[in-house]
């Protein structure tokens, strides 16, 4: 009996409990709307602010706190701390979640709204988000295409993309162009399948083959198909490796502006078909950040996104990978070579 | 209420522990149903589990990049390639562990035990991942191993597995008892012989519990070799997480565990084979 009561007694507690956090989330929710129409409110006064401060010159985020994440390979941390460095020399709090992981964590990220920025590629949004089969050719229409529905689906903000694109290539050993014949363009691979099937052999990430815009598109395109025995998956970093040591293939998938494409001393054929997507990188902001300072975001992003050019970001990236740099001197460098900390 | 009325509830609590006692208890004609029933759970169950995904994922619309990767000839040659490097390092590792937990356990040598077991936490200490990274790294310097594709993965994984089989051989070895090995002695038996004919088999169920963990970790761990070349069910997994498939994601996870199942369903059959009667 008397373990009944306890157990009925503790079990009433419970309930009320349970009531007493109900009626406080109902009471909660209803205080939600409130701050949420005052923080329009703010919000609008906010933008109007910045337009002012845009009449008198200068693009200030004086106040403002942003959290900067990335991806995690060498590319991504440079592109971080750039937007890190740019946004304090801004006059911004920033909030270093730089290196968070892969393309999912730092998506998960930005829609949780855990980071306000990243930098992230439209060929990305479009083929692995919005998972479209076939990208678009037009560098400007892929662009606006992914910014506009982006906006849309997710209300986040695509600010102008970066001039470089990384997007994929097949690459080989420079040392070993005589022994394969010479090979510059995708198109001459069609001549050493035909002739010497042996020596196309093929090294690459596990997602390459599923992809349109990987294998199956290319070999469609170009009007060939690597003999199936030949083509290795491996992981991403391997590819290098063993593209570098022709062990166990001629060829490697690799993304353009890696950095160890030059280390390694590989070339990289030329896709003179136009075959793979367009990978130019956009500083992403979520909403509230953006509603709040988008004028002045846009003003600070557009002369750094300019001078990220194919060459200057592949420097870069060996840079980090090659080199040993730290991805913040070589962001900082980078910004002041570029006379991008003045304004 | 269960202890006043008889019949069904009294059963019903029978039968649930029925399984844990000698089926004698059990009224006639219930024995062999029950004992079916056991035998043929498992591969109805993992029946169920195959026949429900390929439900799933043909009732969904699936994309090209779908289409290509699931289908029939594709999924086939990954299931291959994940039972191939799964067997070939588990056998692999019975003929390295099993030897060497005997050698560990005889008077002469047990000085080297701590020296062996070393070897097998050595293994199991690595991240799995790290291992197979290792073999790479390793493989580059030496002529004599290739560095990617089957032979250093497999070479990975019987490292990774061997702590279960080398462990449970030695101590199935050390629990038989002392006064069966002195009567196999003063019966004649040379040393040879006693391990063959008393320790051996009285400590096969041992052993073979850590064959079927062994075969286990192998079974999961191999999602990883396609990293190295190896092939496998991990390039599923892979696929769908890096570009956001989950119909393919799903496709790989779900086989690998129905493989894990079934594999360790296969070695209990064998484990209860095995076992000498009468243990």
């Amino acid at each position: 009996m008397r373990y009944r009561a306890k157990t009925l007694l503790a079990l009433f507690a419970l309930l009320s409990l349970l009531a007493a956090a109900c009626g406080g989330e109902s009471l909660e929710s209803g205080g939600d709307t409130a701050a949420e129409e005052t923080a329009d409110a703010g919000a609008t006064e906010a933008a109007e602010g910045t337009e002012g401060g845009d009449e008198g010159g200068a693009a200030s985020l004086e106040g403002a706190e942003i959290v900067v994440g990335s991806k995690d390979f060498d590319e991504q941390l440079i592109l971080g701390n750039i937007s890190k460095i740019a946004l304090e020399n801004a006059g911004a709090t920033v909030v270093d979640q730089i290196n968070l992981g892969g393309t999912d964590a730092a998506r998960a990220a930005l829609l949780n709204g855990d980071i306000d920025t990243y930098w992230e590629y439209n060929g990305t949004a479009w083929i692995s988000f919005m998972e479209n089969d076939d990208p678009i050719a037009d560098p400007v229409e892929q662009y606006e295409a992914v910014r506009d529905a982006e906006l849309e689906n997710e209300q986040v903000h695509w600010l102008a993309p970066a001039q470089f694109n990384n997007t994929y290539g097949l690459a080989y050993l420079t040392s070993a162009a005589d022994e394969l014949g010479n090979p510059e363009t995708l198109s001459d691979l069609a001549d050493i399948i035909a002739e010497n099937p042996e020596l196309a052999t093929l090294c690459v990430e596990s997602e390459f083959p599923a992809r349109n815009d990987g294998l199956p598109g290319l070999e469609a395109l170009y009007g060939y198909e690597f003999p199936d025995e030949n083509v290795t998956v491996l992981d991403t970093g391997v590819v290098y490796t063993a593209t570098a040591d022709r062990d166990p293939c001629n060829f490697g998938e690799v993304f353009t502006t890696d950095g160890r494409v030059a280390a390694l001393e590989l070339t990289v054929l030329e896709d003179d078909q136009s075959f793979f997507p367009l990978y130019n990188p956009s500083p992403v902001f979520t909403d509230e950040v953006f509603q709040q300072y988008g004028p002045a975001l846009e003003e600070l992003f557009a002369p750094i996104s300019e001078a990220l050019t194919q060459d200057v970001m592949t420097q870069l990236n060996a840079r980090v990978s090659a080199d040993g740099e730290r991805p913040e001197e070589v962001a900082q460098d980078f910004l002041e070579t570029n006379g991008l900390l003045d304004g | 209420m269960a202890v006043d009325t008889t019949g069904t509830v009294d059963q019903g609590g029978l039968a649930d522990t029925s399984a844990v006692t000698p089926p004698r208890r059990t009224t006639e004609g219930f024995g062999p149903l029950r004992r079916a029933l056991r035998y043929i759970a498992m591969p109805l169950f993992l029946l169920v589990v195959v026949v429900g995904l390929y439900l799933w994922v043909t009732g969904q619309e699936l994309g090209q990049v779908e289409q290509r990767q699931l289908n029939a000839p594709f999924i086939t040659s990954k299931v291959v390639e994940h039972i191939r490097a799964s067997t070939l390092s588990t056998i692999l590792v019975i003929l390295v562990a099993v030897p060497l937990g005997i050698l560990a356990t005889r008077p002469s040598l047990r000085r080297l035990a701590p020296l062996i077991i070393g070897f097998g936490n050595f293994g199991q200490a690595i991240p799995s991942l790290g291992l197979l990274t290792l073999i790479f790294l390793f493989a580059r310097t030496v002529d004599w191993l290739p560095t990617t594709g089957i032979v250093p993965v497999v070479l990975a994984l019987t490292a990774y597995s061997a702590l279960p089989i080398l462990r449970n051989t030695m101590v199935g070895l050390q629990q038989v008892d002392p006064s069966l090995l002195l009567a196999g002695r003063g019966m004649g038996l040379s040393n040879t012989d006693v391990l063959r004919k008393i320790e051996m088999p009285l400590a096969v169920p041992v052993i073979l519990a850590g064959v079927r963990t062994a075969l286990i970790i192998n079974v999961g761990t191999a999602t990883l070799v396609f990293l190295y070349g190896g092939g496998g069910l991990g390039e599923l997994i892979f696929q769908g997480f890096q570009l956001r498939r989950t119909t393919i994601l799903m496709t790989g996870a779900v086989l690998t565990a129905a493989l894990a199942l079934l594999v360790d369903y296969l070695a209990g059959l064998v484990e209860e084979l095995l076992t000498p009667k009468g243990l």
